[in-house]
């Protein structure tokens, strides 16, 4: 069977669903992914990315060279045009393979003017391009794509420190994997991956972080089946280590899904901990038990309020309680760019609020005084 | 490995039904990678030996699975079906079939929604599999091959011959395949 869909199509109703619909992309995108022709997935992955990562900044680009804006029925038209003006502006693509692609989109929308507009639009971003997203760029929110209020709100709290945040957030992020240490040295494990034909570089910072040169699938990942190692970020292998349970520990983790961070608990005690792993969502808990299983781990699976204690706990209080509650995760918007979309000003105190609520309700379940 | 010809419909030999595989060799391994080389190529999601002229019960498809982290520079899923057999198959979905050997046409084709199946993979260890979505659908379609079966059979005779026609004048033309580009593929 041939590929139903090429990459651009793909890439444009992915693109629909994060900007009009309000889904995540991490939602929208891998069933979309799944129907395109294998060589090209990684062209349909970098223009979801690279589109929503610099979409502010594309579209007040455009917007001089429309006459009037698109209609809110024509988003798809609109979205076409930023995907387009980010294959011109950031990847490799020859011109006029980018610019006819994109303007071919028409035709499949069912919109034949759409055509001539995106192939005018384009061609005119071809020969102006760099000269507008100059003047753009004078508003640093623009320059760095990002809302106005997350900006002013970075820049209140980081000072001259602001630009290079906003670099860091619009970063290509890097594959870091927590090696389990507890089984295999960092070192020995880096030369697995060598023999893997992988190369990784130790973190400066974390000492059970290695970060691979290149992404790769998990499956290429040596050991990865049997939880030799993880994929997860250098920051969120500080948890379990700050936390440092002691054996025999009985654990709360309190948001434990997708579980990385519930596996790095019992990985560093060698799976001698009493466990107990909490999420609102039973979908998404078995993703955690995915993780258990993989590292040969057992904890006990509770889906549940946090909030609520009473609902769900009884007996003695907890040794230590992991609680990484629900966050706008704007730290992360370099893996995540549809967060710059879907993410409001309102969210932030709304946020702020529940995870008052959690860490009242949770307070009261840590045993004192703390053992070590 | 090698780039394989695809034959195209109405090429008889697209009839043949496919012996099952008695030894999972270094033979038809070659095979198997053969065939995936080929089915990248062609810009393929999944590929029956029967394709490429040579009857036996091999399929190799990609439909990628889970992960949508901007990570996988190549995102590759292959996956191989050998002597394969659907066990249970139940409800019923529609979605725009095309096929390397009918290339340019799409049309909506019925097939089960979600099917249990049973094979051999590339090391010859047998494996189930029950699955839904596109999945399901191209391991239906490319069994229909090893029966000697096309999409094509799905649809009505008017349908089927004006496919025929057109295939055959863009054979006898020399424009046999063309070119992935230009084809038309699914409304967005």
């Amino acid at each position: 069977m041939p590929s139903p869909v090429s990459p651009r199509q793909a890439a444009l109703q992915a693109l629909l669903r994060v900007l009009r619909d309000g889904t995540s992309l991490s939602d929208a995108l891998p069933p979309l992914l799944a129907r395109v022709s294998p060589r090209d997935r990684g062209l349909a992955q970098a223009l979801c990315y690279g589109t929503l990562r610099w979409h502010r900044r594309l579209e007040a680009i455009l917007a001089c060279w429309l006459e009037r804006p698109l209609k809110r029925r024509d988003r798809d038209v609109a979205c076409a045009l930023a995907m387009g003006l980010f294959e011109l502006l950031y990847l490799d693509t020859p011109d006029y393979a980018a610019v006819q692609e994109t303007a071919g989109l028409g035709r499949g929308l069912g919109k034949r003017w759409a055509v001539g507009l995106i192939n005018g639009v384009l061609r005119r971003a071809q020969r102006e391009g760099r000269a507008r997203a100059e003047e753009v760029d004078r508003d640093p929110a623009l320059r760095h794509a990002l809302p106005d209020w997350l900006y002013r709100r970075l820049a209140a709290a980081y000072g001259d420190g602001t630009e290079a945040v906003c670099q860091a957030l619009n970063a290509h992020p890097p594959m870091t994997l927590r090696v389990n240490t507890a089984r295999i040295p960092l070192a020995d494990y880096r030369d697995r991956l060598a023999e893997a034909g992988l190369a990784a570089a130790p973190h400066a910072q974390v000492e059970t972080a290695l970060v691979l040169e290149r992404p790769v699938e998990v499956s290429a990942l040596p050991g990865f089946a049997e939880g030799l190692c993880s994929v997860q970020d250098a920051a969120a292998q500080l948890a379990a280590p700050l936390l440092d349970c002691p054996p025999g520990a009985r654990v709360l983790d309190a948001c434990a899904a997708p579980g990385g961070k519930t596996l790095h608990l019992l990985d560093r005690a060698g799976g001698d901990l009493a466990l107990t792993a909490l999420d609102s969502s039973g979908k998404r808990l078995e993703r955690v038990a995915e993780n258990l299983q993989r590292g040969g781990h057992r904890a006990a699976l509770v889906t549940a309020d946090a909030a609520r204690p009473d609902t769900w706990h009884q007996g003695p209080p907890f040794d230590r309680i992991l609680l990484d509650a629900p966050c706008s995760a704007t730290g992360v918007i370099r893996r995540h760019p549809d967060i710059k979309h879907l993410r409001r000003e309102g969210d932030i105190p709304a946020l702020a609020r529940t995870q008052g609520e959690l860490l009242r309700a949770l307070w009261p379940l840590q045993s004192f005084p703390i053992q070590r | 490995m090698a780039l394989l010809d695809i034959l195209q419909f109405p090429d008889p030999r697209l009839r043949h039904q496919a012996e099952p595989v008695p030894v999972v060799d270094d033979a038809i391994r070659r095979l198997v990678d053969d065939m995936f080389e080929t089915m990248y190529a062609s810009e393929g999601i999944g590929l029956a030996a029967v394709q490429v002229n040579v009857h036996k019960q091999v399929v190799v498809m990609d439909v990628a699975g889970e992960g949508s982290e901007e990570r996988s520079g190549q995102g590759l899923h292959p996956r191989c079906f050998i002597n394969p057999e659907i066990l249970e198959h139940e409800g019923l979905v529609e979605t725009d079939e095309g096929c390397l050997s009918v290339p340019g046409f799409y049309e909506p084709v019925r097939r089960a929604e979600r099917i249990r199946v049973r094979a051999l993979d590339r090391d010859g260890r047998p494996f189930e599999l029950e699955t839904g979505g596109l999945l399901a659908v191209c391991i239906q379609h490319e069994v229909d091959h090893l029966n000697g079966r096309l999409f094509v059979d799905h649809l009505s005779n008017l349908k089927r011959d004006r496919i025929r026609k057109r295939l055959e004048k863009q054979q006898r033309q020399g424009s046999g395949h063309p070119t992935a580009r230009g084809r038309q593929r699914e409304a967005v």
